[in-house]
């Protein structure tokens, strides 16, 4: 891990040197050994900061958001899951491929800093210390799909058995059942919207969430309204979620939110695929749900 | 002095609970917050009087995250106001740390002074009595004495405990808790007990100076440095203790409907959105600069004290690794 998190600043060094990017997207280290966080290095000397180890966690391609309007060439390290967010972002036509440098990492799993911040802040109950993060053990995609540079050994997949194993316990369910299970698991949701902030997925520019006239889902924090959101952000997540486990992740109510994703993407396989969503970017590729066709299958409705 | 053992603590408790709502921190499945003593599952949660502290502040006891103000209904040609939901029911905080205690005086400042009075707050905090436990082991993210709180002696707490291992050392400081206390009276005790020592604090933080800096600080760069790699979601605001911002909507139903309030946050791009279209806090930098500002200037302007309280909670709850006391120090340093 040393050895890639040498080769990335040195590569940032270089790309930045030259001006092949203005920034260089990949992490530093935050005040404990646990905390790696997102950093953008603008020169070589910033660039000094740059590290790549077991908590460089994040999702960077949700941050190239920010520069979607702007003149910027960007560099960007990305972990497998990551890449497909890249894809995400080019077939939704919000970046420009020539505009990124993508120095893909072969990952090897990684730990979740959030919940190392918890475990040692004293706050509530410690949940057992993982070797991996929940996204990493049900990971199936560790090798970039899309990259200019590509560093370290091809790594094996983490999920083992079946991923929608949940999702299909859950179907299994009598219907009260299961309306109990996600009243339950949304009832905690406190509406703060990190879900939706940190997905590559969620780039409308005015989001449904935010738009007044009309206001389409109501601002109580009542199991109506959240579920009522949940309902919306999981349905805008049909067929393009690339399953990075971010929303996931931050959130600081612990919501299920991959199992809703997962059974989104099980259903989009099931009747429009098959398919996965980001797991290549071929130009001007169609995914299923962005396009009608008169033959889409409509009797599940 | 008087103690409380803590083979009591449940049947105080109860106690309590048979006049009042009584809030205790807790830890529910992965969650911890404050959570009602009358939904307190005895098999799945856990009491959090000994842990540091919980993770969602006991601000909702005080100011809910959604609150139901009045309701409405259609009348010939007008509309008449069916009923308001002030709610005055007795209540009690069970366990605060001091810097919540201090978040909730943060909110006393702004709902109850200068000249205008919140009056769903205001039921609520006349009829709620607040129980602090003293803090004498600072977690590796507080910070609250470089804030100006005193870990061991909230000033405005009706009652403070004191956890000396075997006991609580149980003290009334005002007459709301010298009346809590008489309906416990044969739970407590007389005994001389030592009470512990504060222990260091790991993290400090130079606040001094800060709000008088900033004021020449608005167009600085830093602001982009240290918003970059803000997502601009909600959490930080969300399990602040002291932040308040809210917004009022309305929900109708044909003839009928009720207004109510809901906390907001000063991330979101809506919250700054204006009727005409313009947004002033357009950007992410716009947003994480007005956070701060209000917090560290703002607020310390109008009321003479900063709105952090240095609990810690957004420095371990933030997605990116953002962090309050890293931001005071490049203020300092910039």
């Amino acid at each position: 891990m040393k050895d890639i998190s040498n080769k990335i600043k040195e590569i940032a060094k270089k790309l930045l040197e030259n001006g092949q990017v203005d920034i260089f997207m990949a992490w530093e280290k935050g005040e404990y050994p646990f905390q790696t966080k997102p950093f953008f290095a603008r020169n070589t000397e910033e660039a000094d900061k740059i590290i790549f180890d077991e908590y460089s966690i994040h999702n960077l391609s949700n941050s190239l958001l920010k520069f979607r309007d702007r003149p910027e060439k960007i560099g960007i390290v990305v972990k497998g899951c990551d890449s497909r967010g890249i894809v995400r972002l080019l077939e939704d036509n919000q970046f420009q491929r020539e505009r990124l440098y993508i120095v893909g990492v072969n990952c090897p799993g990684m730990k979740d800093p959030l919940k190392a911040m918890k475990n040692n802040s004293g706050f509530g109950k410690k949940t057992e210390e993982e070797d991996l993060a929940d996204k990493c053990r049900n990971c199936m995609q560790p090798n970039p799909v899309i990259y200019d540079e590509i560093l370290g050994d091809i790594q094996e997949a983490h999920l083992e058995g079946d991923r929608f194993a949940r999702v299909k316990e859950i179907e299994n369910m009598s219907p009260d059942e299961r309306y109990s299970f996600f009243e339950e698991s949304l009832s905690k949701c406190i509406r703060c919207y990190a879900c939706r902030q940190v997905c590559v997925a969620c780039n409308c520019r005015t989001c449904i969430f935010d738009e007044t006239k009309p206001q389409w889902v109501g601002r109580e924090s009542s199991s109506s309204d959240n579920m009522m959101y949940h309902l919306v952000r999981a349905s805008h997540m049909a067929g393009r979620c690339v399953e990075c486990g971010e929303c996931e992740r931050v959130c600081p109510v612990n919501i299920p939110l991959m199992l809703i994703n997962r059974k989104l993407i099980k259903d989009v396989d099931q009747f429009f695929g098959p398919y996965e969503a980001g797991m290549e970017y071929i130009e001007g590729a169609i995914p299923p749900l962005s396009v009608y066709r008169e033959n889409d299958p409509d009797d599940f409705i | 002095m008087q103690i409380l053992n803590k083979n009591k603590l449940k049947a105080a408790l109860n106690k309590l609970a048979e006049t009042a709502d009584v809030f205790v921190p807790a830890a529910r499945g992965e969650n911890s917050g404050f959570y009602s003593w009358k939904t307190f599952d005895q098999e799945k949660d856990e009491l959090m009087l000994e842990a540091l502290n919980v993770y969602l502040p006991p601000k909702n006891v005080l100011f809910p995250q959604t609150e139901r103000m009045y309701s409405f209904q259609e009348e010939g040609s007008g509309v008449v106001i069916k009923e308001s939901f002030e709610d005055s029911s007795p209540t009690v905080i069970f366990g605060a740390r001091a810097c919540d205690v201090a978040a909730i005086d943060c909110f006393d400042d702004v709902f109850l002074t200068r000249g205008y009075e919140d009056t769903f707050y205001k039921s609520r905090r006349d009829n709620t009595t607040i129980i602090a436990n003293a803090c004498y082991q600072p977690g590796p993210n507080c910070f609250c004495a470089s804030m100006g709180v005193n870990p061991t002696d909230p000033a405005t707490a009706d009652i403070i405990i004191r956890d000396t291992g075997e006991d609580y050392v149980w003290e009334a400081r005002t007459e709301k808790g010298t009346a809590l206390t008489q309906k416990i009276a044969d739970l407590l005790e007389n005994k001389e007990v030592k009470i512990p020592e504060l222990q260091a604090f790991s993290k400090n933080v130079e606040y001094d100076g800060v709000a008088a800096k900033l004021k020449g600080m608005f167009e600085h760069p830093i602001w982009d440095k240290l918003s970059e790699a803000c997502q601009t979601c909600g959490i930080c605001t969300y399990v602040c203790p002291s932040c308040y911002c809210f917004d009022i909507q309305v929900k109708s139903f044909g003839e009928e409907g009720y207004r109510f309030r809901c906390y907001d946050s000063c991330m979101y791009r809506e919250y700054s959105q204006m009727a005409g279209g313009h947004n002033p806090r357009e950007d992410a930098k716009e947003r994480f600069r007005n956070r701060f500002l209000h917090k560290l200037e703002f607020f310390q302007e109008r009321y003479g004290k900063p709105l952090c309280v240095g609990c810690g909670r957004c420095i371990v709850a933030c997605p990116a690794g953002i962090s309050i006391t890293e931001i005071i120090k490049e203020i300092k340093e910039a």
